[in-house]
């Protein structure tokens, strides 16, 4: 018994490697496993089980599929370009303040992250309709003559979906940018670099682990997206995802619908890897910059440079206008100011909606008054959700973050071929669609009676969180210097000492970020709570989905306006704490 | 176990021929009036309805406690899965009649055995060896009163672009949208199955860049039309009730509409099977059903619960006998062969 740690503890210090265990545990039973057998059911004929190309065959005779796929990586790669190009300047802002006022502005851009994904969506529609808020406020002032088509095409989509992401996006910038040394610019400006030249050569390459593992992150949770394609998209935004719900849940037609999750798992995995090529993702992992040197080619780092000259030179005649690194004018923050008015729109539309005194999402609301809130606290269903809704966001972040964190920090540290395998597996729950996950992992659930409990519900939230919490740590411990802790060690101290006392303490901003994803990650699920919960142990969106499914009322919008009450409450009395 | 189901057996049987011995039912309530059965109903105001038209009387008169949990939109992947993997986490559940039919070819349904005495007054549409129709749903066009010049008389005002000016819309799926586009090609409704799908498709070319938008959830459709979004609109009749009741100017055309059917079913193999086929032969009586409707949008099975409801809400529901009249019943069996092919050239046909 005495030997057992001991033992555990000298191979933990011969190969990082051990420290992902937990983690891959989890997702080998509770992901690998049912995945591998509904991947089974693409090639198995339902009625005999015997081993059939039939279904995959399906795909050379219906083009259609192969465009659905083109439309969703097109959609995905936009959505993941603007939320980038749009939220690297935000985060930028962000990351020059002090980190007290840091922190109270990035709770807007939280906001809208801990709204739920149907309320944001529905927001949008009252703001982009033909006769939406936007496009009346455009006629009335004269701008246009006809209203514009702003959604029900690849612009609403676009615009819904960038919304959604582009928190996600500045979050996992924000750590990168605030860990980049600011006396590095100061340095080059008084060697005599320009404005432009301190930021495109000095402080941009240092930021783009950061803004490349948004891109990654952005992209591949793109590719998963329903909701917002089906409610904001026209004729011709269908993207997989709709299509594999419709073949599970319409047709259950679980063999065709394994081949496209297949197809999309496959098509995703290849763009990671052309992706890596290209940004030498492998950093991301936290493996040594050297790494991602050798990644990408000679060629490439020539071109890169010569772009970022070329940036540095094209943006330099407007050195005097804006700002950059080091300044703090005042006309530099209305763009950001811009980025968080367009992050926060939709709550500005359910904010007075939840106050209406119309039984209908009338907007501008015809009058005040409080029926949907006493509605909502009266209601035991309602409320029951939010708590439990509460308790397993947060069981969700604590398991993620540990497991993801310490998986992020063993491949960090290890030079093993088990790396690339390793990396994949922990963003694999992120590309397979949570449809997927869902059904496969009810399947298993049900077999060992974890359906219609709390644990399973926890669970199955921590697979999807896992991917997010790794990304984010990952990316903060890229500039982790790992000399630190060999200083600590000639000094003496224990792996764990160094852990809790150096590593810890220097990733904190990471490891917040990572347990944020986290809860809103469980927060906001709905397809696995669907089908977990039963009906039985309903969390806030199933209860929201279930009430919006066939008639839509003002409650929806009460309440999120509790919620995010609530959290703001929470993340403030946190920030409190942390002083 | 086998003991105590030729017990449960025995008691059943006497409550369905117990008009003679009125001790019977007595003797039953006491013995089942601890247990309890979940039922998975489509949630939102749905619960609300059956369970003032169902469940608390059920419970009232047998003692059984039942617990309505809301299912998702299109449970057949869960029923499966309940079935595959025995853990019956619900004991009846609601279905539409393709999910029947779905669930009826993998041998998923358990049989209801219902006594025709008690369902003599139920639409034949709606009664099934192993399902039980309460409710009756249909498919039918909506319209922006205040924006439309006159009132249209059927589908083929959708496509009627200089009578009828205005934004248009439709299902994004081929289900429906194939029927109205031949009814609105002159079709009858009687003649409609088998489906002509290339006439229909050369039908929906004519207006397909007039599609404004092309809706997927049902609470959008009662948001679309209730905003001015659009004016007219093909989609359920209870979403554009909604719509009504929130003071919109909408109006509703029975005329060519397609109706289908939802209603009770027992997952294969629940232990509890005997307590749920109680449960569906209770919710075939005209009364019950005529009770939803006071919170429903939807049409009763039973025709006799008309007696029951008064005429002016009567006028809005599917099944009152002057709105069924002028309806067809959508084919299921046509659309459980056909859907995966037709899926698949819709979303073709709407993505070229």
């Amino acid at each position: 018994m005495s030997s057992a740690p001991s033992l555990v503890l000298s191979r933990f210090r011969s190969n990082p490697l051990w420290l992902a265990l937990p983690a891959v545990l989890l997702l080998a039973a509770f992901f690998l496993f049912p995945m591998g057998r509904l991947f089974l059911l693409g090639v198995q004929d339902p009625q005999t089980g015997a081993l059939t190309a039939e279904h995959y065959l399906r795909l050379t005779e219906a083009p259609v599929y192969w465009r659905i796929l083109g439309i969703t990586f097109r959609i995905a790669i936009l959505t993941a370009l603007f939320s980038v190009i749009l939220g690297y300047p935000l985060a930028l802002w962000l990351s020059r303040m002090d980190s007290r006022k840091q922190s109270l502005l990035a709770l807007l851009v939280l906001l809208p992250f801990w709204t739920s994904y149907l309320v944001k969506t529905f927001a949008w529609m009252i703001l982009l309709g033909h006769r939406g808020v936007l496009n009346t406020l455009f006629v009335e002032a004269g701008l246009i003559e006809r209203p514009l088509g702003l959604m029900y095409n690849e612009l609403g989509v676009i615009i819904g979906m960038v919304h959604a992401m582009m928190p996600l996006a500045v979050l996992t910038m924000l750590p990168v940018m605030n860990g980049i040394d600011r006396r590095l610019t100061l340095a080059a400006g008084t060697m005599g670099a320009s404005r432009s030249q301190r930021f495109w050569l000095v402080y941009f390459p240092l930021s783009v682990p950061g803004a490349a593992a948004a891109g990654l992150l952005t992209f591949i949770t793109s590719l998963g997206f329903f909701i917002v394609p089906a409610f904001l998209g026209g004729s011709g935004q269908t993207m997989l995802a709709q299509t594999i719900i419709t073949q599970v849940q319409e047709l259950v037609n679980w063999s065709f619908a394994a081949v496209l999750a297949s197809l999309m798992v496959v098509a995703a995995l290849i763009s990671i890897w052309i992706y890596n090529r290209f940004f030498g993702l492998s950093t991301i992992s936290g493996g040594s910059s050297s790494d991602g040197v050798r990644a990408s080619s000679g060629i490439l780092r020539r071109l890169g440079r010569r772009f970022l000259e070329f940036m540095a030179w094209i943006s330099s005649p407007f050195d005097r206008f804006g700002s950059s690194i080091g300044n703090d004018d005042r006309g530099s923050a209305i763009y950001p100011v811009l980025a968080l008015i367009f992050l926060i729109a939709p709550m500005l539309v359910v904010f007075p909606l939840a106050f209406t005194s119309a039984s209908s999402l009338q907007f501008p609301p015809p009058g005040f008054s409080l029926r949907w809130f006493e509605q909502y606290v009266n209601s035991p269903v309602w409320i029951s959700a939010t708590i439990r809704s509460f308790g397993v966001a947060l069981a969700t972040a604590f398991c993620a973050t540990v497991l993801g964190g310490l998986a992020a920090l063993g491949l960090a540290r290890s030079r093993s071929r088990w790396n690339g395998p390793l990396f994949a597996l922990m963003l694999a729950p992120m590309v397979v669609p949570r449809i997927v996950i869902a059904v496969g992992l009810f399947y298993l659930m049900a077999q060992i009676g974890l359906v219609a409990t709390n644990t399973g519900l926890v669970i199955g939230h921590t697979l999807l969180a896992i991917p997010y919490c790794f990304i984010t740590i990952g990316a903060v411990l890229k500039s982790y210097d790992w000399r630190l802790n060999q200083a600590a060690e000639t000094l003496g101290a224990g792996r764990l000492t160094i852990l809790r006392r150096i590593t810890l303490p220097l990733l904190r901003g990471g490891v917040i970020a990572a347990g944020l994803f986290a809860f809103v990650t469980s927060f906001d699920e709905l397809t696995i709570a669907i089908f977990i919960s039963g009906g039985l142990r309903t969390t806030l969106p199933k209860q929201m989905w279930d009430d919006m499914f066939l008639q839509l009322n003002p409650t929806l919008a009460a309440v999120s306006v509790v919620v995010l009450v609530i959290v703001t409450a929470i993340l403030l009395a946190a920030q409190k704490l942390q002083k | 176990m086998t003991k105590d189901g030729i017990l449960e057996m025995s008691r059943r049987g006497l409550l369905i021929g117990g008009a003679a011995v009125l001790a019977t039912p007595m003797l039953a309530r006491r013995s089942w009036a601890s247990q309890s059965l979940v039922v998975a109903d489509p949630g939102g105001p749905f619960t609300e309805g059956y369970r003032r038209a169902f469940y608390e009387p059920f419970t009232a008169e047998t003692g059984i406690t039942i617990n309505g949990v809301a299912r998702d939109a299109e449970p057949t992947a869960q029923f499966k899965s309940i079935v595959e993997t025995k853990s019956y986490i619900w004991d009846v559940c609601t279905l539409t009649l393709s999910a029947r039919l779905i669930l009826e070819e993998e041998d998923l349904l358990e049989p209801l055995n219902l006594d025709p005495a008690k369902v003599a007054d139920v639409m034949p549409e709606a009664v099934h060896p192993n399902m039980l129709g309460v409710d009756v749903y249909s498919a039918v066009l909506a319209y922006n009163a205040d924006t439309l010049p006159e009132a249209p008389e059927g589908w083929a005002a959708m496509w009627d672009l200089e009578r009828f000016p205005g934004r248009r819309c439709l299902r994004r799926n081929p289900i429906d949208t194939l029927e109205i586009a031949l009814m609105a090609d002159g079709v009858a409704p009687a003649d409609l199955y088998p489906l002509d799908v290339d006439r229909a498709f050369r039908k929906l070319d004519e207006i397909k860049d007039h599609i404004d938008v092309w809706w997927t959830g049902g609470a959008q459709s009662t948001q679309l039309l209730e905003s001015g979004e659009v004016d007219l609109i093909a989609g359920w009749n209870a979403r554009f009730q909604a719509a009504v009741d929130n003071g919109a100017p909408v109006k509703i055309v029975w005329n060519g509409g397609l109706y289908s059917i939802e209603g009770w079913g027992i997952p294969k193999g629940n232990p509890k099977a005997d307590l749920a086929r109680e449960f569906v032969a209770f919710c075939a009586q005209a009364e019950m059903q005529a009770k939803y409707t006071e919170d429903l949008a939807y049409g009763p099975t039973n025709l006799r619960a008309y007696d029951f409801i008064p005429p002016e809400r009567a006028a809005i529901l599917p099944t009152a006998p002057q709105n069924l009249a002028v309806m067809s019943l959508a084919s299921e069996p046509y659309w459980k062969e056909h859907r995966a092919e037709l899926t698949e050239r819709f979303n073709a046909w709407l993505l070229g």
